[in-house]
């Protein structure tokens, strides 16, 4: 086991690192930004470097500045949590050569899976089913129409070269496949000078469906099942749950199944998660794979025991997957509310000053959170402020306790989105689960007074 | 509060007529007697002890009776057994350098070394003139070499690290006092 790591984050993963490293016996170093001098994983580790200004770019993504701070103290390894460097391959790179072991995947798996379209063809070839649509670009009119017969409607027709909507059409039938075709590329040309476009198959009302992975450095994988994270806003999860109420313990068996076999083919070591898109039909088609371990995980640890944290540094330090990872069985069912410093309507920043701050508690109710009463919730960072998960014996159980939970949580001076998670318990397709990702989209907004 | 990395005192055996091995002592015998604080003065020498939260560490400060000068000189206490065997890690002691000064603080985490190469001369010492531009140190990181310039023209009225120890970012390394101030 490593005598010393460093917690490459801040906020309230790196006190999840703290928490795993101090259960194993290890000792912790912290870096952390001037505006974070007073910040609780500074505060709770055994030593503690300032690394750079306030800004993410001087400090917490300072590369050198890390690396340094991590020679200095003389530490085995490096926790990247998630954001900042965790899916950075060359930060994973820099730290085999300076001999500090990078706790979590290789750096070749951080770079296949930081590559989207590299990642989809890996894993389609790995045999997972991938959303269907054009071999790469499509050259002509008639590629397009053959594309159009196999992939079905509706489609889209997206700009290779860039985004942001430009060079993007929507078809909805045959009639309309081939003046899309040709408009799309027209301006995809004008705005990034190629009128090159692909094809695909457009999910309408799509479920986001990700499996939680574990491997180790001898080969061996498992998944400790789905999490089900269609409630977001602007591609930002705002509310996880796990299982998932639209996959069925068949289709678990199935996809996990291949979930595991395509890593072990490629070699996967440490934790990831595999996200999927899931269709009406029931269809998952895998759409990216993130090399980390991800903010939601506490879902995945209230239903199986699991401590993913720790897992991941006994993987690192060369245990077996079995040892790493313990017994565990899947039991009852977990949601996480994100409580960010937002308005709950509008969603604008609210950092500052905390006033008052009292967390929930009680059977079932776990919160992750690095704030505090008086704390300053900085500027400079995202507004994440805890993670208030609750786990019951079923999922009806378990929204009770999360209404209980969001009741008794208590934060005064800065604006939180408490509020929203309360709207969206009480919303009856949420609670027959019902939902897809536009869900938050068409969630009543609220009178503005 | 920072915490700071623990500094292992290594080098001369006095600092500015204290007598190191005199205040090892006297940090043993408040342990002993489990004394917050202790406070003497002696032969133009005043030393303040002060117990911190965590551990006995003792802020020194040697004020030589002649001197009508306010910047004083802060060193971390020696943590050798058996005043660290008793405690947790040794609460640190925040640099306090007199707000007068200009300081010259580091811009990166590493180690800092106060001369070119080991045996040779100190790049400044108390009292040396420096110019802008001119090197003070070099702060090591990464196996690379950072020589740290001076900003303003002045002269070197402390150094609050010792050669070899670890510094992180922001951390004071020299305290000037820039041409025209008295």
């Amino acid at each position: 086991m490593f005598r010393k790591i460093l917690v490459a984050n801040r906020g309230e993963i790196a006190l999840r690192v703290l928490s795993a490293c101090r259960e194993l016996g290890v000792r912790t170093v912290a870096v952390y930004s001037e505006a974070d001098r007073h910040a609780l994983h500074v505060r709770f580790a055994d030593e503690a470097i300032c690394i750079g200004p306030p800004r993410s770019s001087e400090s917490y993504l300072n590369i050198p500045q890390v690396i340094s701070a991590a020679e200095v103290a003389n530490v085995d390894a490096i926790h990247p949590g998630y954001g900042f460097l965790s899916e950075n391959a060359n930060f994973a790179e820099v730290c085999e050569a300076s001999h500090i072991t990078f706790i979590g995947p290789s750096p070749a798996m951080i770079r296949v899976m930081g590559e989207k379209d590299r990642a989809r063809a890996e894993m389609g070839a790995a045999g997972l089913p991938i959303i269907p649509g054009s071999d790469g670009v499509v050259a002509d009119e008639d590629v397009a129409k053959k594309v159009a017969s196999e992939v079905g409607f509706p489609l889209m027709i997206k700009a290779a070269e860039g985004g942001g909507g430009r060079g993007m059409r929507m078809v909805r039938s045959k009639r309309e496949l081939i003046p899309a075709f040709l408009t799309a590329r027209a301006e995809a040309e004008q705005a990034f000078g190629s009128p090159n476009v692909y094809m695909e198959k457009l999910i309408e009302r799509p479920r986001h469906i990700e499996f939680q992975v574990l491997g180790d450095k001898f080969g061996n994988v498992i998944h400790l099942g789905e999490r089900e994270c269609s409630l977001q806003r602007r591609h930002q999860k705002v509310l996880e749950e796990s299982p998932s109420v639209g996959i069925d313990p068949e289709t678990r068996k199935t996809i996990g199944n291949r979930v595991v076999e395509a890593l072990r083919k490629i070699g996967y070591s440490n934790a990831g998660t595999v996200e999927f898109l899931r269709d009406d039909s029931g269809k998952l088609y895998f759409i990216e794979m993130n090399a980390r371990v991800q903010v939601e995980h506490p879902i995945t640890e209230m239903v199986t025991q699991v401590d993913i944290v720790k897992a991941q540094i006994r993987i690192a330090a060369g245990e077996h997957l079995e040892d790493a990872v313990g017994p565990f069985q899947h039991r009852g069912h977990a949601i996480e509310c994100r409580i960010n410093a937002e308005d709950p309507d509008t969603f604008v920043p609210s950092p500052g000053r905390i006033t008052a701050f009292r967390v929930p508690g009680g059977p079932g109710v776990r919160v992750d959170t690095a704030a505090y009463a008086d704390a300053v919730i900085p500027p400079y960072y995202d507004s994440l402020i805890a993670k208030l998960v609750a786990h019951g014996r079923d999922r009806a159980e378990a929204i009770a306790r999360m209404h209980g939970a969001l009741e008794g949580f208590i934060v005064e001076g800065i604006r939180t989105t408490i509020p929203l998670h309360k709207r969206i318990l009480d919303d009856a397709d949420f609670l027959a689960g019902k939902f897809d990702t536009h869900f938050l989209e068409r969630l009543a907004p609220v009178e503005v007074k | 509060m920072a915490k700071k990395l623990k500094q292992v005192f290594g080098g001369a055996s006095d600092i500015r007529g204290v007598d190191l091995v005199e205040i090892e002592r006297l940090l043993a015998f408040m342990q002993k007697h489990g004394l917050e604080e202790f406070e003497y003065e002696a032969a133009g020498v005043r030393i303040k002890l002060k117990k911190g939260s965590a551990a006995p560490a003792g802020v020194i400060r040697a004020v030589p009776a002649e001197a009508a000068v306010s910047g004083v000189g802060h060193v971390h206490a020696a943590t050798h057994a058996p005043i660290e065997s008793a405690v947790a890690p040794a609460q640190p002691i925040e640099s306090t350098p007199a707000s007068d000064l200009h300081l010259i603080k580091s811009p990166i985490v590493g180690t800092f070394y106060g001369a070119p190469s080991p045996g040779a001369d100190p790049f400044v010492s108390r009292g040396t003139r420096v110019d802008p531009g001119q090197v003070l140190c070099i702060i090591e990181a990464m196996k690379l070499m950072n020589e740290i310039e001076c900003d303003v023209a002045g002269e070197i009225a402390e150094i609050y690290v010792e050669n070899g120890s670890p510094v992180e970012y922001g951390q004071p390394l020299f305290g000037l006092r820039p041409l025209g101030r008295k």
